[in-house]
């Protein structure tokens, strides 16, 4: 029995119809391809009631397929496959030609763009005569929930989920939870101290009946997708057991070492090699580095175990592997500070006073290595002033090309608290402020009022050269004051580089093992950077605060929350379906051969010994058809893309091109060569 | 290809970028200023390349080719290494230099007759003679100021820092070509 084809060609506006003749495509698919019983065209296809059309058609012409040529079917495939269901056509029945992103939206020539949408019609027309009915498969949802990174946004994405009764696993690579807000001693622009409103949330992480939190851990395989993920978990060795430590601090106390720590003072103060990051930290359990600790170089000392009142040093303890079953992940993994030695002229790591942000905000702190007092890198000289350069690695194409956003604000926070705290002048040197969040800009007021001086130029270098009796010993900034058109030189005895926020060094392993993709600065990259900003290309998988690019905290904080309702509404539902879109194999074909079992990026396929054949998991195929184009016996199928489908796919596309279905179409043989699109 | 900013319009902007490969970099400028605070000259110069871009930008054709900004670059690179936009700054710099020149605006300057007596020996010996250079430039343009010169010439000549007489390069044909070619080309674009 012949197929009865339903045509349905948007104009969306004009987004198509301003290049497309959308009029003409309908009539031609009406009037040219086999089986097409009605074809039209309409303003919007995707309002109600275009929608309403196509089940009227559905009804009264008996269609039994539908092609719909509009926009990208990652915007609209759903909305009219639920069109094809409501007026009783399995919804897989449909095909979707995208005229927009593939056509209308990237070239201006009107005719060649018309004559490409009548092949990428005839295509859709060709392909969806051999679709199959298929049904969505269910997937039962596990409640538990893997956050990763316990900075403020994975603390709060894990706080929402386990105050909504469901499990959380919140995982941190770091000994405690907390992140950079943990490091910080103010917080703009309200000034709240940021231990203050933090702290009450780790403890609350910590102790919560439905949090289970490994620090000191790292995620290090996933296999499995939305509903049902299987995770590998490494809890690396703390040399302290965790059932027995109590917390008490007298092995850090007696350890005799003393090392630089880079990572929680930035490298400004110290730490033992037994040691808890800070006083806060939740787990209150200490880490022992086994890099600097004397009995794991030299092999003796173990002062620490000695000392230990429960006995919980354990000079034995070796990493070990977790599992977990988990329906949904959110990555929260945060950002890393740009490494200011890579701007030579800028002097950092070379002038002693040259600080970074990070290093500045460590200073601030009250509990830091300073004890809250601005000084020089000798400790004691307080600053006569203070220069702050903005834009460091951000907003430059040599570096990061992007604004990290957050910088404008830092630096006027910084401004604050040299002129609370000292009785030194301040200068910002910035490009052009941005201050465009609710309280900044009224913020950036303030600091104006408070007299903080403002010089619009960026730094071109820090010097120690002097060439006057006051420049001598100090720094110099040597910039282009832009407002005046003249180069100045600033004497001043600090300079605090503003550098830019960057993905984590291994942002783009972890998208590698979750299955997202990366911005080319290595940012995870949400659905749509608009109405879904906290959902990724892959169901289950979500992304929270500056993961996905720099933010500030109350932005962190709302996507952590805003992940979290994801996760919550799928859970609630307990079953998710997901596409039929996924491989079968023949076993009347399979020789058993193997390839396809280690081909498989999903781990997806499994061998039955006893038959000799290759089966599918359903449940954890993608569909990506790499099994399907290894097999040599072809005993392997992929659903919706099948190969009589996609071959008269491609048939439909090419229909014009023969040289006398060009002639036809364009005349004059010459007029051919310049249509490159269709010539390809 | 003409950039759709400047699309339509034969500007100055337009023919600034044509003459610079990689001049339509100058569309990025976000006026920071690094190049007018890198330079060397900079404290000397009428206006910073960041402020003649915002010119150029504005069409101010004679105030930038008259400006002393593209004779006091020394071509040491600084601005456009520095530069965030990647904007190759010394280049634009040299396209102005012609620029002023074709428009007879390079004036209080001797920059212009001191290149063209610097080419003269290139061209005739492949490289520069110190001594016939300053004598030629001196003579041509300004004799008296020569006398001045006179000591700080004795005293290289002594040190064995300039020679009496020019030398001429091997093969000064293949180079006569090169910069034959080089010069066809320039008058192309």
């Amino acid at each position: 029995m012949a197929e009865r084809i339903g045509v349905y060609v948007c104009h969306c506006g004009s987004n198509i119809a301003g290049i497309i003749d959308v009029e003409e495509v309908a009539r031609w698919a009406g009037g040219n391809l086999q089986d097409v019983v009605v074809a039209k065209d309409y303003k919007f296809m995707c309002s109600s009631s275009g929608q309403q059309m196509i089940e009227e058609d559905i009804k009264n012409h008996q269609l039994t397929r539908v092609v719909v040529a509009a926009c990208s079917p990652q915007l609209h495939e759903r909305t009219f496959r639920r069109a094809c269901k409501n007026a009783g056509l399995n919804p897989y029945l449909f095909q979707m030609a995208n005229i927009r992103e593939h056509i209308s939206w990237v070239t201006t020539d009107k005719k060649a763009a018309t004559e490409k949408a009548k092949s990428l019609v005839a295509a859709a027309v060709r392909r969806v005569r051999l679709h199959r009915p298929l049904e969505p498969l269910p997937v039962e949802v596990n409640p538990r929930t893997l956050v990763v990174g316990g900075g403020i946004a994975g603390i709060q994405a894990a706080l929402e989920l386990a105050d909504a009764g469901y499990p959380v696993i919140l995982l941190e690579r770091e000994p405690s939870i907390g992140g950079h807000m943990a490091q910080f001693d103010k917080t703009f622009p309200t000034l709240d101290c940021s231990a203050c409103i933090l702290t009450p949330r780790m403890s609350e992480a910590g102790q919560h009946p439905n949090i289970t939190l490994l620090t000191y851990s790292e995620l290090e395989e996933v296999s499995g997708s939305v509903g049902h993920f299987k995770v590998k978990i490494r809890k690396r060795a703390r040399y302290v057991r965790e059932d027995r430590c109590t917390g008490c601090g007298i092995c850090v106390e007696k350890c005799p070492t003393k090392v630089r720590d880079d990572v929680f003072e930035a490298g400004l103060g110290v730490r033992k090699s037994i040691y808890i990051p800070f006083a806060q930290a939740v787990p209150r359990i200490p880490v022992l580095d086994t890099e600097h600790c004397i009995y794991f170089t030299r092999g003796k000392c173990q002062i620490c175990g000695k000392f230990c009142p429960t006995d919980a040093i354990d000079y034995d303890q070796k990493d070990q592997i977790l599992e977990y079953e988990v329906g949904n992940i959110i990555l929260a993994t945060g950002w890393k500070m740009f490494d200011c030695t890579r701007i030579p002229q800028y002097g950092y790591g070379r002038l002693p006073n040259v600080f970074t942000a990070m290093e500045f905000e460590r200073m601030c702190n009250a509990a830091g290595p300073t004890g809250g007092k601005i000084v020089l890198r000798d400790g004691k000289t307080e600053p006569r002033r203070v220069a702050i350069i903005h834009c460091v690695g951000s907003r430059d194409v040599n570096y990061n090309e992007y604004c990290s956003g957050i910088c404008c604000m830092a630096a006027l926070k910084y401004g604050h608290l040299v002129l609370e705290k000292t009785n030194a002048e301040v200068y910002s040197f910035y490009i052009d402020m941005r201050t465009n969040q609710k309280g900044y800009e009224e913020f950036y007021q303030r600091l104006l009022e408070e007299g903080m001086k403002f010089i619009r130029g960026k730094v071109a270098e820090v010097t120690n050269a002097d060439r006057s009796e006051e420049e001598k010993g100090r720094l110099v900034v040597q910039v282009e004051d832009t407002l005046t058109g003249r180069q100045r030189r600033i004497p001043v005895d600090m300079v605090i580089l503003m550098g830019a926020l960057e993905p984590q060094e291994d942002a783009m392993d972890l998208a590698r093992k979750v299955g997202i993709s990366c911005s080319s600065a290595g940012w995870f990259t949400e659905r749509h950077p608009k109405l879904d900003p906290v959902a990724t290309m892959t169901d289950g998988v979500f992304v929270a605060g500056c993961c996905q690019g720099p933010k500030d905290i109350p932005a962190s904080v709302a996507q952590g929350a805003a992940a979290a309702a994801r996760v919550a509404g799928l859970i609630s539902r307990r079953t998710v379906w997901i596409e039929p879109v996924v491989a079968s194999i023949d076993e009347s074909k399979c020789s058993g051969c193997r390839i396809c079992n280690n081909l498989c990026p999903f781990n997806a396929i499994e061998y039955d010994e006893q038959e000799g054949v290759s089966r599918v998991i359903t449940a954890l195929c993608k569909g990506c058809g790499t099994c399907i184009a290894a097999c040599p016996a072809k005993a392997i199928a992929g659903n919706h893309f099948a190969d009589d489908q996609i071959l008269a796919e491609l048939e439909g596309a090419l229909w014009d091109a023969s040289p006398e279905a060009l002639l036809a179409t364009f005349g004059k043989k010459e007029e051919q060569l310049e249509l490159k699109v269709l010539n390809v | 290809m003409v950039h759709a900013a400047i699309r339509g319009e034969t500007s100055f902007l337009n023919e600034v970028i044509e003459e610079t490969p990689h001049g339509e970099r100058l569309l990025h400028c976000i006026q920071c200023g690094s190049c007018g605070g890198s330079c060397p000259n900079g404290p000397d110069m009428d206006y910073s390349p960041r402020a003649i871009f915002g010119m150029i930008q504005a069409g101010e054709r004679e105030r930038v080719l008259s400006a002393n900004t593209q004779w006091m670059c020394v071509s040491c690179y600084y601005c456009t290494t520095r530069c965030p936009q990647q904007i190759p700054i010394t280049d634009i710099l040299y396209t102005l230099k012609r620029m002023s020149v074709r428009a007879g605006l390079a004036k209080g300057t001797d920059a212009p007759a001191l290149a063209k007596s610097f080419v003269h020996y290139v061209d005739n010996y492949g490289r520069a003679f110190e001594l016939g250079l300053a004598t030629r430039f001196y003579l041509l343009n300004k004799p008296l100021a020569m006398v001045k010169m006179g000591p700080l010439g004795l005293k290289m000549l002594a040190h064995g820092r300039m020679s009496f007489l020019p030398t001429r390069i091997k093969n000064l044909k293949q180079l006569q070509a090169i910069i034959q070619k080089a010069r066809e080309l320039g008058e192309k674009s």
